[in-house]
């Protein structure tokens, strides 16, 4: 899985680091077991702080995604948490509104919208090629 | 812990009765990494060469390692690295006699490194300084700095004239090297991207004084920019009352107030409090963060 940041974004880095993790554990680009790169790694491959990937690893390592061993790196738990149900449910409802203002202002109907969906839903299906970090 | 740096009370000035620096206090602890932010001719550079012993305070004291950089100026300086904008190397050497200066200069040099740096920036030793681009000469001026190992590394504007590739290559070694040896960085940059990615604690002058102090993450975090209609509060002092108020300041027909707080929250006292609608609070990125707090006001002619 590759990780890009923006330094100009709204959100800081160490928050874009910790949601592409939280995203590719979702998608199944990360499987419960694999090995993140250490802190010196990803550091010097994004060009960032060193403390910033510490940040971003040690917040999800106490949300329960990722588990480091010592003197081994930092690991995808073996069991990640589910998601707070409500908290997800409202980031879901805010995508689907963006999304389908998207897809109106660009001329498409509500069938083209559900068309999309299923198009999109079994491209996730289909076993994700397994990729490295 | 005994500080690498410390600024306490620093006042100075170059023409009597106007202060550059009119009080500034603070400190950079073993490995921290600290961004000196300030606009044009807020000082960074003075209080850079305060701490290299280069000027003298005319109120107040700078230590480095505990130690007075004007009264011990050899202790310290084996201790720091210091690459400036406007560095003068002499220009008619070749890269390979100011590095066995430098060699010379530091007992604790360390070749390695050295060969390290000199096949990472493509450095020709027999190249005369006169003659390197400004981005290789800068590269040059790094090397020296770094390779006796400084526990303290001062960068003033490091990245000044430089173009994306070369300042990115410039930030890169710095990080390297933070990861290898953990050296403790003060840098001042106008580059807030660098600043970001960077990362640690920032330090805002403004005025000749700390106007910010505050750990990059909370800064974003934890600070908002609100923009408020003026047909919503007829006077600033109504935006400064209400709590967490940094500043305020009028951009066309709209207020910008930058508030300590979470968005949500500070859109929702700000509402109460003026009883008015339109009003947006957002996080925003540290390049907006630093006009909204420095910036001058903005408004079309009346």
């Amino acid at each position: 899985m590759q990780i890009l940041i923006h330094p100009a974004d709204e959100v800081p880095i160490y928050r874009q680091i910790m949601r592409q993790i939280t995203h590719g554990i979702a998608a199944g680009h990360l499987k419960p077991g694999d090995r993140l790169p250490s802190h010196r790694e990803l550091s010097e491959q994004l060009v960032i702080a060193p403390l910033t990937v510490k940040k971003a690893y040690d917040e999800l390592e106490l949300a329960g995604f990722l588990e480091s061993q010592r003197g081994r790196g930092t690991f995808v738990s073996v069991r990640p948490p589910q998601a707070d149900p409500t908290e997800q449910c409202d980031q879901l409802r805010e995508s689907a509104r963006r999304f389908l203002a998207d897809a109106y202002l660009a001329g498409f109907d509500y069938e083209d919208v559900l068309q999309i969906l299923q198009e999109a839903s079994r491209s996730l299906a289909a076993p994700a090629e397994k990729e490295t970090i | 812990m005994t500080p690498v740096l410390e600024f306490r009370d620093i006042v100075r000035s170059f023409k009597r009765g106007v202060p550059v620096l009119d009080g500034v206090s603070f400190a950079v602890q073993p490995g921290e990494v600290v961004g000196l932010l300030g606009r044009n001719g807020s000082g960074k550079t003075t209080l850079i060469r305060i701490a290299m012993g280069m000027l003298h305070p005319y109120g107040g004291s700078a230590s480095v390692f505990g130690a007075s950089p004007t009264e011990n100026p050899v202790e310290v300086k084996r201790r720091i690295g210091y690459v400036a904008e406007d560095q003068v190397l002499p220009p008619g050497s070749s890269i390979a006699e100011l590095i066995a200066l430098h060699r010379y200069l530091f007992p604790q040099w360390d070749g390695d490194l050295e060969g390290t740096l000199l096949g990472r920036f493509a450095l020709d030793p027999a190249a005369r300084i006169k003659h390197l681009s400004k981005g290789q000469a800068r590269q040059a001026a790094l090397l020296c700095a770094v390779c006796h190992r400084p526990e303290l590394l001062i960068l003033d504007e490091p990245a000044g004239g430089l173009d994306p590739a070369a300042r990115r290559e410039f930030l890169e070694t710095s990080i390297q090297l933070l990861n290898r040896e953990g050296t403790a960085i003060l840098f001042s940059s106008h580059h807030m991207n660098d600043v970001e990615r960077l990362g640690g604690r920032v330090v805002l002058l403004s005025d000749g004084r700390v106007r910010l102090d505050e750990d990059l993450d909370v800064l974003r975090e934890g600070i908002c920019v609100a923009l408020v209609p003026k047909a919503s509060a007829s006077d600033p002092a109504q935006l400064e009352r209400v709590p967490g108020c940094l500043r305020v300041r009028p951009v066309h027909d709209q207020w910008h107030a930058v508030y300590r707080g979470q968005p949500a929250a500070t859109q929702a006292s700000l509402v109460s409090t003026l009883g008015a609608n339109g009003i947006r609070c957002e996080n925003v990125p540290l390049e907006e963060l630093f006009i909204e707090l420095v910036g001058g006001e903005r408004g079309g002619v009346s």
